[in-house]
């Protein structure tokens, strides 16, 4: 974001000279932290801390626009389980960071971004690329710092990281002004930090009372959510369930704590759950939530969600608890420990698993589209299978989004990337770039739409640098589908802006990136594409044209009740 | 309906900024408050009251979000009936 009219701050001496030692203060830290990659974008008052890069240990990924950053930032964050960090200069660069930043703080992403400021007499004057990103981003973060003088950077740092891995995770900023980078030693070490909330053990009594519901339930669900993947619970759950065969549904974050094909496992719930899992939650007389916050996607209009069902609400974040349904029994803490602690002994709920079952085998998805065009479901079905259990997608935000949701094969919870809670356009490749840097070894595929794509293309500059062995799989049906989708269900036909007809030819677009490219237009052709999808050993995209009139199924229409789903006619 | 929240916090940084930040986002008027001088390295007590702009929020659902924010030491909330009746 440096520009040549860039004015030297009034501050600045000999960059070279001043700039050495509070800078290395930072890449100390990030590499006492064990920090392995850093994505980021320099500019003007970042850059005495790009001057302290060379020769450290951090290996920094450069993208081509800051909001890249911060989203595979929070992709290497998910995957890892430690905080992905991202850094940019102030100003413009800090603002772009801000959608990376609030995916990661919706989806309980650890991550810590660090922004450069303007030296600190200049902050509060307009000076040039100054903003307040502090402020800015007070609603968007877990805690925020302005390191005042060099000597806070280690403490300061130190406390960062804990912070955004300790407890529920989350983004935590460091905006960092240019004469703290520029100032000269000698710095104390850091201090103590912050122990990451530890969990109280789970009441005795509610307990005991979680396990009395459960033997006294005769249609009990278990409705487990992003909290899973948090809390790297999915052992602990998957052997809950063993124990117990409760009928589950998963939120969309939730997908993958339980295999797709598992037995008694129901699929996604809510606006494009399945029609199984929303039945089974709607005649529930139990709901066992887990990690799980009753969104507004998951449960459609709230006071209709699973009517007759008492809660059991197990979360590591107590403020979740009641928050929207009130809960019968709450079991605030370590959600692995309570899972594992909660024994209700044999349950009498044969029948009722015996027609969840059912439900889930007569409504089961169906993959035999009539017609010779690509039918993307089954595409991504396919796909999903054959790539096996190393298999990571990272998706963008509309039709393909929710087709990969419902479609997909998840074997764990890293498995299925995607913005959910703040729905972000543009998240799809960063988060594969991420993705494969927390796991070079993943089979990462971003799929992702012609309207999304556009939203970071230039991250195709950043595969093709790097030799990053993303797959992409591009479902062009040259519409902002979902947007038409509902333009067309809920109003009137009225379609407003959502035609993509001059879109560019996305292979030609690829090529010019250095990308391998192809395009897929039959149905017969997709084997083939599978097959060389996975076999290809760089960046790959395929560009998948689909019917412009396919539509996404079923459907919770917005603000209706989940027993309310349309289906196509 | 109005309620009384008592925040003990670390006064750093953006610290009030934050807490009244959350409240409001939080689907909660604030009405009043007071915070007395606050001093480096001694914890600050800011008191709220403040009102839910609709039926469906929690004063004990905000407050359990602001004892898990980092600079917070404890949070009490008056019983909302006690506090009607004093005003």
């Amino acid at each position: 974001m440096l520009t040549a009219a860039a004015p030297p701050p009034p501050h600045d001496t000999d960059p070279k000279s001043s700039a050495r030692p509070g800078a290395p203060l930072v890449v100390e830290a990030l590499a006492r932290e064990g920090v392995d990659y850093v994505f980021g974008y320099p500019g003007g008052a970042i850059m005495p801390v790009y001057d302290a890069l060379p020769g450290s240990r951090l290996k920094h990924v450069l993208v081509r626009h800051e909001q890249a950053a911060a989203l595979a930032a929070d992709a290497y964050g998910r995957v890892s389980g430690e905080p992905g960090v991202c850094l940019a200069t102030s100003g413009p660069g800090a603002t772009n960071l801000i959608t990376g930043i609030a995916n990661a703080f919706m989806d309980s992403v650890p991550m810590v971004a660090i922004t450069g400021q303007v030296g600190t007499s200049l902050m509060g004057t307009d000076a040039f690329q100054e903003i307040d990103v502090f402020g800015v981003t007070l609603p968007i973060v877990k805690h925020s710092f302005i390191a005042r003088s060099a000597d806070e950077i280690p403490q300061i740092f130190a406390e960062a990281f804990a912070l955004a891995k300790g407890g529920r995770p989350g983004p935590v900023l460091i905006d960092l002004p240019k004469d703290v980078t520029q100032a000269s030693g000698p710095f104390p070490p850091s201090g103590p930090v912050p122990a990451p909330a530890g969990y109280a053990p789970p009441d005795a009594a509610s307990m005991r009372a979680a396990e009395a519901m459960l033997r006294a339930a005769r249609r009990p669900v278990l409705y487990f959510g992003g909290g899973i993947a948090i809390a790297r619970a999915e052992a602990a759950l998957r052997d809950f369930h063993d124990r117990t065969r409760i009928p589950a549904v998963a939120t969309l974050k939730g997908l993958g704590g339980l295999p797709t094909e598992r037995e008694d496992f129901l699929g996604m719930l809510g606006m494009h759950g399945t029609r199984a899992a929303n039945t089974a939650v709607m005649e529930s007389d139990l709901l066992i939530c887990v990690g799980a916050r009753f969104d507004d996607r998951a449960t459609g209009k709230l006071d209709t969600f699973a009517p007759g069902a008492q809660v059991i609400h197990i979360d590591g974040d107590a403020s979740e608890i009641s928050k929207l349904r009130r809960a019968n029994v709450a079991l605030p803490g370590d959600i692995a420990a309570i899972l594992t602690a909660l024994d209700p002994g044999r349950l009498d709920i044969a029948a009722w698993r015996a027609r969840c079952t059912q439900n889930a085998a007569d409504w089961a998805f169906r993959y035999d589209a009539p017609g010779a065009g690509v039918y993307a479901p089954a595409l991504l079905n396919e796909l999903s299978r054959q790539a096996g259990d190393r298999f990571i997608a990272t998706c963008d935000v509309g039709q393909h989004q929710m087709w990969v949701a419902q479609h997909c094969r998840f074997s764990r919870p890293q498995a299925h990337l995607t913005s959910a809670g703040l729905g972000a356009m543009g998240y799809g490749i960063p988060a594969g770039i991420g993705a494969l840097f927390a796991e070079p070894d993943a089979t990462v595929v971003t799929v992702t739409g012609d309207g999304s794509i556009m939203m970071n293309i230039q991250e195709l500059a950043t595969l093709r640098r790097y030799g990053l062995p993303l797959k992409i799989v591009l479902l062009d049906n040259a519409q902002l589908g979902m947007v038409r989708q509902w333009q067309e269900l809920f109003y009137e036909q009225n379609f407003s802006e959502v035609d993509l007809y001059d879109n560019p030819d996305f292979a030609e677009v690829a090529r010019a990136f250095g990308i391998e490219a192809f395009t897929v237009d039959r149905r017969d052709d997709v084997p083939g594409a599978i097959d060389r999808l996975l076999k290809t050993r760089g960046p790959i995209l395929a560009h998948v044209r689909i019917d412009p009139a396919e539509n996404v199924w079923p459907l919770v229409p917005p603000g209706k009740s989940n027993s309310d789903m349309m289906e196509a006619s | 309906m109005t309620c009384r929240i008592d925040i003990d916090f670390r006064p750093g940084e953006g610290a009030v900024l934050r807490l009244i930040g959350l409240v409001e986002r939080r689907g909660f008027v604030v009405r009043a408050m007071n915070l007395p001088e606050t001093r480096a390295g001694a914890s600050a007590r800011l008191t709220l009251d403040v009102a839910p702009r609709d039926a469906g929020r929690r004063v004990e659902t905000v407050c359990a979000q602001l004892a898990k924010m980092y600079e917070v030491v404890a949070v009490n909330s008056a019983q909302p009936r006690a506090l009607e009746a004093a005003s």
